[in-house]
């Protein structure tokens, strides 16, 4: 006989990957912490946050150690392109400060630079830290340890629900698009011919979600969603067993990075 | 035999609405007994249901008139526990995917899971549930990749597993190909045997002729006929109505009509190939 009960349990060998999602929540926060300490620490003569650049490094290696690497960098990719556009546009046209450098009608001056490389960096930390979470951690982990946490049934519910939607209305978008395409809507070219396209599918995405929203409720009632009493739960949560050790360092790198950083302005 | 569902004089309206979607409703469930619901689009099977569930007014609103009791006790007294007791697959499979579970079997143990059942029951209950549903093959398939037929199944399954004593059915087969269509009678069949109060929504009518132990027509909200099935079926006048009948039942009443004696109407295939052959050998010996 199949063992389903067995085949629906996540078991990850990696220590890192199979934190409790709650400790990798802390890390989550101590990581954006250090990012904004990171980031009042000014090198260069206009005072650019530069060390932001290098701390990226540490989302690299993290995701590496828990060997999500590869299934990382396509979504690192992504912030990255963010990140650059940001970046770009803030540098030209952010005025202020003193004027640093120009070409043709381009100007770059120092406030424009300043916040450009702050928000850019910032923005690549802590997205990129998100997509270690992410890519470490499966919907159900998440579900089940807010509920856990002693959240509401219903709330946990509307969390997972939404997570699962969001998935599934990417998918639904395809098909609408295919679709209108099959009606001679273009969906292809430029982009304002493409936004003419895309607003006009969003109504039976949205249409239908809301509709079949109200149904689900009855079928949730149906499986005894509101029944009194606890609930069995076939997925079980494991520990990797360095929920401690990894608590304590990242909370005590960063109490370390906060010291130094007043030690900086001490001196 | 004793009465689960009694309807007394439940006249209801939904929200904004004039028009009553079910008027002067007097009925009893009896336990045990299998009930076919038919009648035309927008005849108010539906509403129908979701009364006796309690999601009219429950989850609907809108105005009730008389009362609902289920094993006595009004339909609006109840909370979550009436889906311990009344099991309810709905007419559009889409919208019975729960959401948050990412293969057919979660999805079938879902319920269970609700309920606070123990791992290993569940994982027996929704194994067997499967076997029988003939979905085992679906087990670790996401639920929002199947075709409708298979999200029928699932649906049904999801609700059987949980083993309520009555179970109202809202057009099971409205996705699925004959043999899909036997096979959810046949389950349902198995169901009866197991002494489950049955309300079935089902337009195809020769195969509540062949299942079914009583009829319910419903004509534009108002139950217009209702007993025993061969009584029903067999009443040539509601083919005016816009009731469809059994193949067989049209095709002895015109031979009634052309004077071949045949002793009643038939309902079913089997029973009008039984009088056909009795009649023609009387007939015969008449001769
Ligand atoms: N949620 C609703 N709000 C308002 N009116 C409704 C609602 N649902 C159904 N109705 C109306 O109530 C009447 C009965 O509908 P119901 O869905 O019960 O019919 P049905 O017999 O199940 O039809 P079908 O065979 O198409 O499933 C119809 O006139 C319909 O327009
Ligand atoms: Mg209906």
């Amino acid at each position: 006989m199949e063992n389903y009960i067995e085949k629906i349990q996540i078991r990850k060998s990696n220590k890192l990957a199979g934190l409790y999602p709650s400790t990798k929540a802390l890390i989550v926060l101590m990581y954006a912490v250090c990012t904004f300490i990171v980031n009042t620490i000014e090198v260069t003569d206009i005072g650019l946050p530069l060390f932001l650049i290098p701390q990226f490094l540490v989302i690299l290696i993290l995701c590496k150690a828990s060997g999500v690497l590869g299934r990382c960098i396509k979504a690192l990719n992504t912030v990255a392109v963010v990140a650059l556009i940001i970046l770009l546009v803030q540098t030209f046209l952010v005025p202020g400060g003193d004027l640093i450098w120009r070409f043709g009608i381009l100007r770059i001056y120092e406030r424009g630079l300043r916040t450009a490389v702050s928000l850019s960096f910032l923005i690549m930390n802590i997205a990129g830290i998100f997509v270690w979470l992410f890519q470490t951690t499966e919907n159900k982990e998440i579900s089940r340890a807010l509920e856990d946490s002693g959240m509401n049934y219903k709330a946990a519910y509307v969390f997972t629900s939404t997570l699962q939607m969001i998935e599934i209305l990417g998918r639904n978008s395809k098909t609408i698009m295919n679709a209108q395409k099959a009606r001679g809507v273009e969906t292809e070219g430029n982009l304002i011919v493409r936004a003419k396209a895309f607003f006009p599918s969003l109504v039976p995405l949205i249409l239908g979600a809301v509709i079949s929203s109200e149904e689900r409720v009855l079928t949730l009632e149906a499986r005894g969603f509101t029944m009194q009493g606890p609930k069995t739960h076939l997925f079980e949560l494991k520990k990797s067993g360095w929920e401690g050790k990894a608590a304590a360092a990242s909370v005590l790198i960063t109490v370390l990075l906060l010291a130094g950083r007043i030690m900086l302005w001490l001196l | 035999m004793a009465v689960v569902i009694e309807c007394k004089d439940v006249t209801y309206y939904y929200p904004l609405t004039e028009k009553p979607a079910v008027e002067d409703l007097n009925l009893k469930i009896e336990s045990g007994k299998f009930y076919g619901v038919v009648g035309e689009n927008g005849a108010g099977k539906t509403t129908f249901c979701a009364l006796l569930r309690g999601f009219a007014p429950g989850f609907y609103k809108g105005e009730l008139k008389g009362e609902v009791l289920v094993e006595g006790k009004k339909t609006i007294e109840y909370g979550g526990e009436l889906s311990a007791k009344i099991g309810y697959v709905f007419q559009n499979p889409f919208t019975q995917i729960s959401g948050v579970k990412d293969t057919v079997f979660e999805e079938v143990a879902y319920g269970l899971e609700n309920f606070g059942v123990p791992v290993e029951e569940i994982e027996r209950r929704v194994i067997e549930v499967m076997k029988m549903t003939d979905i085992e093959a679906l087990a670790e398939k996401n639920p929002f990749d199947l075709s409708g037929g298979q999200m029928q199944r699932v649906a049904l399954a999801s609700v059987i597993v949980l083993e309520p004593d009555i179970l109202i059915i809202d057009e099971p087969t409205s996705q699925l190909d004959p043999e899909g269509t036997e096979s959810v009678f046949r389950i349902i069949k198995a169901l009866k045997d197991r002494k489950k109060t049955i309300i079935l929504v089902e337009h195809k009518i020769d195969l509540i002729a062949e299942y079914a132990d009583e009829v319910l027509v419903f004509e534009k909200g108002h139950l217009i006929k209702s007993g025993d099935k061969e009584k029903i079926l067999s009443d040539i006048s509601l083919l005016d109505r816009g009731v469809s009948l059994p193949q067989v039942a049209i095709l002895g009443a015109k031979l009634k009509e052309k004077g071949f004696p045949l002793r009643k109407i038939p309902v079913t295939e089997d029973q009008a190939v039984r009088m056909i052959r009795e009649s023609l050998k009387e007939g015969k010996q008449d001769a």
